[in-house]
């Protein structure tokens, strides 16, 4: 029989074990009570399918036949895959811009950053109708050049590209992050490589890219999560029209829970995409987990 | 470690399972008849006018009954069923509450939802015609009292109108010859909408009710418009925007984005020369335009006096929580709101033309009913109204009639199919719901 070994705790500030207990309590009650307990609740909420309390998988399988779900869902994937990559290619570009050393590059990277901190919100709403309505900016700069206006709020298409604009506009924490990844990169290694006769482009993809895996990995992650839970940007900007073609699952979430009021429904759906969500991530870290261990 | 959380666990799940219970009429708080040291809390939404006109009329209250404070939770009506919706669910919803039609629906579909108001005897219902307590009665309880009635009316821009020398139609072939004056000066005589108004369905709803002499759906939720019917309105509704009366949904959505009407410069610029609205909501589109510009027109006949169709319903009405701990003092407030002289002067039409006879008698008689609202209101007294069903408001409802428009203007299905699909939706819900 083996001993158990005991674990020695460091306490270097000579505080006794329940000061930390108390210390991390508030967390510990604000998780409890606004993570832990909506996320169980809003299970059971799910597969509640009676007044009386009575359990079944009656919503998550209506979900499979519900049109408005699937044409949700369709409409949240079209968004995820354009917005995603759009996003993640324009914030590279701009952070590797950024990253130069020039004179006032510090006002630079603040201005770019500005128009995270507004989000969807109703200055945002009202800017966007004044670039984007038929008498908008955005048609008077196409008529003097030529160019035929854009029905942007009411064809499907272009309605959604407007929307996936504001996100894109909104670049600034994915930018960050790449930024602080790309000023972690030794200048020695491009000094070598060019002393070697590499041009930029190659410096790029052989030695940028490889050296940012991980953290593209990470905002591939994290905007792939935001995306998939899009609410605030249309239901702002389009209200999901025209024809549904910018109604998203979350707007869809939000509906059933407060508009028509069906919160088991809302909660099943809810599930269902945390569900979606995860496999999705997980077969992206497996699909990319070769390269990304391949120049560990 | 584990322990712990497996503990957790059970604790949250019992808990929750707990919480699943249903509301018994043993459980309110029954009224004892005295009136007890308290705080109430009262919400409502609105616009500044009404914001200001209550809170000055909760300061009466508080001279007159120092010992019932009033809390005041207020705001605009974006987001409002949101918040109610989670109070109501989280059993914090204030003791009084401005309630609108379509929640007797969906809060008290058994009419245990709210308090019934039959059982309370500090509330006198004395001014009220029966048919107007029967609006807030669900299943034989009497969970909210009508504040105001109100019926949409049409508005027009009588500066524009009489740039062009043109006259506020009075039957539905003068609305459609209209366009064609309009269009060659660039302006559009009308519009409808399908966002929040959902005004696009419910004036081709008024068109066949009137001609077919059916309601569109019955108090009790029944369909009472067969599909040949709902083909009809969409039908009507396309001709209105190939006679260029209306602007397309894309035309609509193309120039405002997702702003309401009367905030879009259309309007205000007088592109857009008449609106459909309730009466009393006719104040936001009177205020962007100057003073005296809205006038009030009339409803459309068939031409042979037929005034039959346009619809009525309480625009506001009020109800006391199913959870108050104060069912007495609450009545006494509302009693207060609803049928005080002091108050009703206070409050003016900031809700509209008041339901309760004490209220509307000594508005009357000091000679506060005037404006849009009233000339509205006499309107539909003279016409043959039908009552909105409560069904017909529900918010699943409007998206189905808003689809089917929506198909239709995008020509992206024939009103045949359009009106085919919506009938069957509305159907399969109504028999879900009921």
């Amino acid at each position: 029989m083996s001993m158990k070994k005991k674990r020695i705790y460091h306490n270097p500030v000579g505080v006794r074990k329940s000061t930390g207990l108390l210390l991390i309590a508030p967390f510990i009650a604000g998780f409890l009570l606004f993570t832990l307990y909506p996320f169980v609740s809003s299970l059971f909420s799910g597969l509640k399918i009676s007044e009386d309390g009575q359990l079944g998988l009656d919503n998550f399988i209506r979900i499979f036949h519900d049109k408005t779900v699937i044409r949700a869902a369709a409409v949240t994937l079209k968004y995820a895959a354009v917005l995603v990559p759009l996003k993640l290619i324009f914030s590279l570009l701009t952070a590797m811009l950024l990253n130069m050393e020039i004179k006032g590059i510090g006002v630079f990277r603040t201005i770019f950053y500005i128009p995270s901190i507004l989000g969807a919100n109703l200055s945002v709403v009202i800017m966007w109708q004044y670039l984007f309505t038929s008498d908008g900016l955005v048609n008077q700069l196409l008529e003097l050049i030529n160019l035929s206006p854009v029905s942007w709020y009411g064809q499907p298409d272009s309605a959604l590209a407007i929307v996936v604009l504001l996100r894109l506009w909104e670049f600034g924490s994915t930018m960050v992050i790449f930024l602080a990844a790309l000023r972690d990169i030794p200048k020695d290694y491009y000094d070598a490589a060019s002393i070697d006769g590499c041009g930029r482009v190659r410096a790029f993809f052989r030695i940028t890219l490889p050296l940012l895996k991980n953290v593209i990995f990470i905002n591939l992650v994290l905007q792939t999560i935001s995306a998939f839970q899009e609410f605030s940007a249309p239901y702002m900007i389009t209200g999901g029209n025209p024809m549904k073609s910018t109604y998203t699952i979350g707007m869809l979430i939000y509906d059933e829970m407060f508009s028509y009021m069906n919160p088991n429904y809302a909660n099943a759906v809810s599930w269902l995409l945390f569900i979606a969500i995860g496999l999705i991530i997980f077969i992206m870290y497996k699909l990319t987990s070769k390269f990304r261990e391949a120049n560990q | 470690m584990k322990k712990n959380l497996a503990e957790i666990s059970v604790c949250c799940c019992l808990f929750m399972l707990s919480a699943c219970g249903g509301k018994s009429e043993a459980s309110y708080t029954q009224p004892d008849g005295s009136l007890d040291e308290c705080t109430l809390r009262f919400s409502w939404w609105g616009g500044d006018d009404r914001h200001e006109a209550t809170l000055e009329a909760i300061e009466l209250w508080n001279e007159l009954h120092p010992e019932i404070t009033i809390v005041a939770e207020y705001g605009g009506w974006d987001g409002w069923t949101e918040k109610v919706s989670a109070q109501i669910s989280g059993n914090t919803a204030p003791d009084v509450m401005q309630i609108n039609y379509d929640w007797l629906i969906n809060f008290s579909k058994d009419g245990l939802g709210f308090y019934d108001l039959y059982t309370l005897d500090n509330l006198d219902l004395s001014g009220y015609d029966e048919e107007t307590l029967l609006f807030g009665e669900v299943k034989g309880h009497l969970n909210a009292v009508t504040v105001s009635m109100s019926g949409r009316g049409l508005f027009y821009n009588s500066e524009v109108y009489d740039s062009i020398g043109a006259s506020y139609p009075e039957t539905w072939d003068d609305l459609l010859a209209l366009g064609a004056t309009f269009e060659s000066y660039g302006l559009y005589p009308l519009d409808l909408d399908i966002q929040t108004g959902g005004t696009a369905w419910y004036l081709a709803v008024v068109y066949v009710q009137q001609t077919t002499g059916r309601e569109f759906i019955s108090m009790d939720g029944d369909l009472g418009f067969t599909v040949e019917d709902i083909k009809a309105a969409l039908d009507f509704y396309k001709s209105l925007e190939d006679n260029h009366v209306i602007r397309t949904v894309q035309t609509r959505t193309d120039e405002d984005g997702n702003a309401a009407l009367y905030q879009s410069a259309e309007f205000i610029s007088g592109k857009i020369a008449g609106v459909l609205e309730w009466g009393s909501a006719i104040g936001k589109y009177e205020s962007v335009l100057d003073e005296g510009v809205l006038e009030s027109g009339p409803l459309l006949t068939d031409g042979s006096g037929n005034s039959g169709g346009w619809m009525i319903k309480p625009s506001l009405l009020y109800a006391i929580s199913a959870d108050t701990e104060y069912p007495d003092e609450a009545a006494e407030f509302m009693d207060f709101l609803l049928n005080n002289e002091q108050c009703a002067e206070i409050l003016g039409t900031t809700r509209g033309i008041p339901a309760s006879s004490y209220a509307f008698n000594h508005l009357s008689e000091t000679g506060q009913l005037d404006g849009l609202a009233q000339e509205n209101s006499i309107m539909l007294s003279e016409a043959d109204t039908v009552n909105v069903s409560p069904y017909m408001e529900l918010t699943r409802m409007k998206e189905f009639y808003n689809t089917a428009i929506e198909k239709v203007s995008y020509n992206a299905a024939d009103t045949a199919d359009a009106a085919q699909e919506m009938y069957d939706s509305i159907t399969e819900y109504l028999e879900s719901i009921k």
